[in-house]
């Protein structure tokens, strides 16, 4: 089963690149959201499997947006990204319920594949 | 006059009046001669010899030169007994002289000198009841007492036994004289009652006594009007005499207190000296070498006619005698003190100086103080400063060239990923474009973080490119010929760097005038001014002209902003060199 997708940034050129690389290896990318708001709004509409989630946002952070998205039932799992290394946040990541964390840089359809799994 | 000739002047005198009373030709009961002499002599000696000291110890007081007068004026009396009518004219016009002088004597002490209008009235009126009036009563007849009875001044000698009846005319004169008597009581009250303590501890011994013999008096005078029999009024003259004998070294007394220790300065400056001298420390011995309690020190707000006390509240200084102290002929503070101590203005500025070193001591430290916090202060804030431009360069870096490289990665593992040719062309020019993007943008980064361009080529040509990049017409006017030292000059880059952000972002300016011209201290700094024509009211607290402020002063230079709402905004800064 392909997992749908949700790319949540705040940098066009990111998710744009981003939706072509997950497209290129197999994902569903269902949507995309700029800030924390619209991804509330997306999740609801379009009740993706995966959320790809920039922990830098205008609104409120990844972290928060994790957070709230984690009481919902059926939630979505939820992968960080950040242009910042997963040592910048320290603990911060593997203290959120966020699946895992993949630095902008290392994005492939087989690294978030291999968040997904391994962690679950 | 020497001092010897008063007292040879004197003792002659004495002995004239003596030769009078017991030579004169009048008939004086024998019992009353010797009383009379030894009071008489004793009471004209004391004035005359504590006169003396008086003036010699207090040349400024005029109480001294009034005492002597009076010892004169006391023996002059005798004049009348001598039984000639040359002598008994002469001796009547003398004879109320003594009391004139005494008049004069205690409404003005300490001073001497009459100070109010109340004063120079009871002073006058004294005069005027003396010789006057004794020749109204020669005029009118002066043949009634010769060679019968006293002259009707009652102070002369002794009356002769019974014979002499007063009249109405009498009555009105001893009248007025009690009336005199009972003003003077009361001007002596009343000024005692308005004065402090300082003033009080020098009146107090003189008008004790001047009040004894003024009330002997009183009850004299009103025994002769109230018909009482005359011998008494010889017992209560005597009194009377006794306490002026004494008197003269009250009035010294009270004369050299009103001078006060002068030694007390020299111990005032030594406590002054001692460690911990705190603002109500300084008061309190001031107040204590000053003998008054009521002495208060104020400080004059700087850049204000205003003064403040120790507390910081606003102070009056017009209400109480004030003594300023002042520094390079500004005052910087005030001593408020009892009036009594201006008789002594000498001392009180001795004092004040005194103080004075001590409150410019203070002043110093408190000075220090401040500019310590004050460095202390802007220390803080230049680390909080320099903290926030390390996250704002992070920031920077995070949302712009670290974006633009990610997406140039994503971008090329796509390509690699074997994208279509067609597909393929694009990804590789949002690679290039991505690439040079970040580039530019690390570029205007490194350049704000410092300029290359002021360490190659100084200040104007930065200053220039700074114009030229700037997002609104910039107006170079003025740059140094000669490049000044790399701190001031670093300085002064970001002065006109930070003005210009501030034009542009906030003041809504359509052009800003910025000129860099030698500083007319001609001591190598350099005088920055950034002006605009924006809508002004920029705050000079805020943290960037905030941060300005403290780099300059950091260099012992000064920042001024002068913004009115609507007007434009005006950054100056002085930046001395070294």
């Amino acid at each position: 089963m392909t997992a749908r997708v949700l790319i949540v940034d705040d940098h066009a050129s990111f998710r744009s690149l981003a939706r072509r690389l997950l497209v290129a290896d197999g994902f569903d990318v269902v949507g995309e959201a700029g800030d924390a708001a619209d991804a509330f709004a997306a999740v609801r509409a379009l009740a993706p499997d995966v959320v790809l989630l920039d922990i830098r946002l205008p609104d409120l952070d990844g972290f928060g947006v994790a957070e709230v998205l984690a009481g919902d039932e059926d939630a979505p799992v939820v992968v960080l990204v950040s242009s910042r290394a997963r040592i910048d946040y320290g603990q911060r990541v593997d203290a959120s319920p966020a699946r895992g964390f993949i630095a902008k840089d290392d994005l492939s359809g087989e690294v978030l594949r291999r968040v997904l799994a391994g962690a679950s | 006059m020497t001092r010897t000739a008063t007292v040879a002047a004197a003792v002659l005198a004495g002995v004239a009046a003596a030769l009078a009373l017991v030579r004169g030709g009048y008939a004086v009961p024998a019992e009353l001669v010797a009383p009379t002499l030894v009071l008489t002599l004793a009471v004209a000696w004391s004035f005359v010899g504590v006169g003396l000291v008086a003036r010699h110890r207090r040349p400024d007081s005029r109480t001294g030169v009034l005492m002597v007068l009076f010892g004169f004026a006391w023996l002059a009396r005798f004049v009348v007994a001598v039984d000639t009518t040359p002598a008994f004219v002469v001796g009547v016009l003398l004879g109320s002289v003594a009391l004139s002088v005494f008049v004069q004597l205690l409404v003005t002490f300490p001073t001497g000198r009459t100070e109010s209008r109340a004063q120079r009235v009871l002073v006058g009126l004294g005069w005027l009841l003396s010789v006057p009036l004794d020749a109204v009563f020669l005029a009118l007849g002066a043949q009634r007492g010769r060679g019968e009875g006293p002259p009707p001044n009652g102070l002369v000698i002794t009356p002769a036994g019974g014979g002499f009846r007063p009249e109405a005319v009498d009555l009105a004169v001893q009248a007025v004289v009690v009336a005199l008597c009972v003003s003077v009581l009361v001007s002596v009250w009343s000024r005692w009652r308005a004065c402090g303590p300082a003033a009080r501890r020098a009146l107090t011994p003189g008008l004790v006594g001047g009040t004894i013999v003024v009330g002997t008096l009183l009850v004299q005078r009103t025994a002769i009007l109230l018909l009482l029999p005359p011998s008494a009024g010889v017992w209560l003259a005597w009194s009377s005499q006794v306490v002026l004998v004494v008197w003269p070294a009250a009035l010294l007394l009270g004369l050299l207190r009103s001078r006060l220790d002068r030694s007390g300065v020299g111990r005032l400056v030594v406590e002054l000296g001692e460690a911990g001298a705190g603002p109500e420390h300084l008061r309190s011995v001031v107040a204590r070498t000053l003998h008054d309690p009521s002495v208060a020190l104020v400080h004059r707000r700087p850049g204000t006619d205003g003064f403040v006390d120790a507390g910081g509240a606003p102070v009056e200084v017009g209400a109480r005698a004030v003594t300023f102290l002042e520094r390079d002929g500004e005052p910087i503070a005030a001593l408020l003190h009892d009036p009594a101590l201006s008789a002594e203005p000498d001392l009180v500025e001795a004092v004040a100086a005194g103080a004075g070193l001590a409150m410019e001591n203070e002043r110093l430290h408190a000075e220090v103080r401040h500019q310590l916090r004050e460095v202390r202060a802007s220390r803080a804030r230049l680390v909080e400063a320099a903290d926030a431009a390390r996250r704002r360069v992070e920031r920077d870096l995070h949302d712009g060239a670290q974006q633009r490289l990610v997406a140039v990665g994503l971008a090329l593992r796509l390509a690699r990923a074997g994208a279509p040719p067609a597909e393929l062309d694009a990804l590789l020019a949002e690679a290039a474009d991505e690439l040079t993007a970040a580039l530019a943008e690390l570029r205007e980064l490194a350049r704000g973080i410092y300029p290359p361009l002021l360490t190659d080529g100084g200040l104007g040509p930065a200053l220039l490119s700074l114009a030229e990049r700037a997002p609104l017409p910039v107006v170079l006017a003025a740059v140094p010929p000669e490049r000044p030292p790399e701190t001031v000059e670093r300085t002064c880059y970001f002065v006109v760097s930070e003005a210009l952000t501030n034009a542009a972002k906030h003041a809504g300016a359509s052009t800003v005038e910025v000129s860099v011209v030698p500083d007319v201290s001609g001591a190598g700094g350099l005088c920055v001014e950034v002006v605009d024509d924006g809508v002004g009211g920029a705050d000079p607290d805020g943290s960037g002209l905030r941060g300005l402020a403290d780099r300059v002063a950091a260099l012992g230079g000064g920042l001024e902003v002068a913004s009115p709402a609507g007007r434009g905004t005006r950054v100056t800064a002085s930046v001395p060199c070294g």
